[in-house]
């Protein structure tokens, strides 16, 4: 079985835990066992080390990074945050000698080298590239025929493409969520707004508002151009804007209409048959229709006999 | 981290300044404003961004923009350094400029809570309504990661307290 370091980051495991548990149940059942990261801490965030000095930035980043060297195994994050800091991280390091060497000297301070053996992998690209859409179909139990997905592949794992292992063909048209989604047999429409950004992170945390315009901007398009039965997305952050903000605007009246929202890995882990308590069980904005549609007799996929 | 004396800043040093701290490309900026185009921080409504910003750094003109918090709010998505035809990767160009802003504690009040969370804990963003949430789908209250790791708390306390943060005394 193929070996993968798993790295959380912050919001999946104190904000959406039910992310963490659609990994714990989705990859081994493709065939990837899973290898927990122990002591590892945030990527940095941006707002954090990377907004003070490069240096401090690359030694955490280096330093999350060597604990996956140590268990030799790959790293794969579901977050697009710590996939973007930690890819040019891992870029930087591996390409100027002198930050390099300036992080080994900070790393020497813990007792830690880098030896740069280990990729950093985002989730939707070890499911993409590594496992691949076959063995992915082979797994399914319920079909989302005739159900519609509007997709949000989020900004980090999009841009740069220069530091990335795996890249779209075109990053400004990404396709992998959409035949990931695809291959659960839902209808995935084109929308205008697709690249665009939702407005999460540090813009949320310095100017709600201007934030939250952004958001309403793209939600908006996605419920004019294609009405959506729900939307996924593979980035934890762009997750809790399009859950939690989407309730902000209905209460605030801004919108009138709700469309749940999920994981790639929750909602593939239902198409698997996993229970929701486990695997989608938290949520501003209301999935139980949606799941309950989902995992009904009629979608059940006839096994060949 | 060195203190940038502003009283004393001409042109020369704040482009040095911007280079020092990680914006190299500050002087292949040809003022196209192909990066504004493309950037959520424009299109979001914040005032200063993109060539204006490059334009004030280029001219020396520091002082005027240090407080201004619209570079606070780059959401680091690269859409700009992915499509700029000088390759002047404007996105570090930001992140230089906010690193100057840091230097002169002209930070964003939204950034001190996750600092602090991270030196801590390791973890920039942590809530102990988190156990709850983890038990109700069936994991463990508390991650493997250094949250509940006082080793890694300490080795990640010793990165951030010996670099130029330390010496900011914001920890």
């Amino acid at each position: 079985m193929e070996k993968c370091g798993i790295y959380l980051g912050c919001n999946i495991p104190f904000k959406a835990p039910d992310i963490e548990q659609s990994f714990n149940k989705v990859f081994p059942k493709l065939g990837v066992e899973l290898v927990d990261l122990e002591g590892a801490t945030c990527c940095p965030a941006w707002g954090t080390a990377p907004s003070f000095d490069i240096d401090t930035w690359l030694a955490i980043s280096g330093r999350n990074i060597n604990i996956a060297e140590e268990k030799d195994v790959d790293i794969m994050t579901g977050c697009n945050s710590c996939f973007g800091v930690m890819s040019e991280a891992k870029h930087m390091i591996d390409h100027d000698a002198a930050k390099r060497k300036k992080l080994n000297e900070n790393l020497a301070l813990i007792d830690r080298k880098f030896k740069g053996n280990s990729d950093v992998f985002h989730v939707s690209h070890v499911l993409y590239d590594r496992i691949g859409l076959e063995k992915i179909k082979e797994s399914l139990k319920y079909t989302l025929k005739e159900l519609k997905i509007a997709v949000q592949p989020g900004c980090h794992i999009l841009w740069p493409t220069e530091v990335m292992e795996v890249k779209e063909k075109n990053s400004f048209f990404p396709t992998i969520l959409k035949e990931l989604c695809e291959v659960l047999e839902a209808d995935v429409p084109h929308y205008s707004a697709l690249n665009a950004c939702c407005g999460m992170g540090a813009m949320r945390s310095t100017d709600q508002a201007r934030s939250f315009g952004l958001f309403k901007t793209k939600l908006v398009n996605m419920k004019e151009e294609i009405d959506p039965d729900m939307i996924v997305t593979t980035c934890s952050s762009c997750y809790l804007q399009f859950d939690g903000a989407q309730k902000n605007l209905r209460e605030s009246g801004e919108i009138d209409f709700e469309i749940p929202v999920f994981y790639y890995t929750q909602l593939l882990a239902l198409c698997m048959g996993f229970d929701p308590k486990n695997v989608a069980a938290i949520s501003a904005t209301p999935r139980d229709q949606i799941i309950q549609k989902i995992q009904s007799e009629a979608r059940l996929i006839k096994q060949e006999a | 981290m060195a203190a940038i004396n502003l009283s004393k800043m001409n042109q020369e040093e704040v482009i040095q300044a911007v280079i020092d701290h990680g914006g190299a490309g500050i002087t292949k900026c040809i003022q196209c404003n192909a990066c504004a185009s493309v950037c959520p921080v424009a299109k979001a409504g914040f005032p200063l961004f993109g060539r204006l910003l490059f334009r004030k750094l280029q001219t020396g003109h520091y002082e005027e923009i240090i407080e201004d918090a619209s570079s606070w709010a780059c959401q680091a998505c690269n859409r700009c350094t992915e499509i700029c035809p000088r390759d002047a990767k404007p996105f570090e160009i930001v992140f230089a400029f906010r690193r100057m802003q840091a230097g002169e504690l002209a930070i964003s009040t939204s950034a001190f809570t996750p600092l602090m969370s991270l030196h801590a804990t390791g973890h920039a963003v942590y809530s102990e309504t988190s156990q709850e949430l983890r038990e109700q789908v069936g994991l463990p209250p508390v991650p493997v990661t250094s949250i509940a790791d006082e080793k890694a708390q300490k080795e990640i306390q010793t990165l951030l307290d010996n670099g130029p943060m330390g010496e900011l005394g914001i920890f």
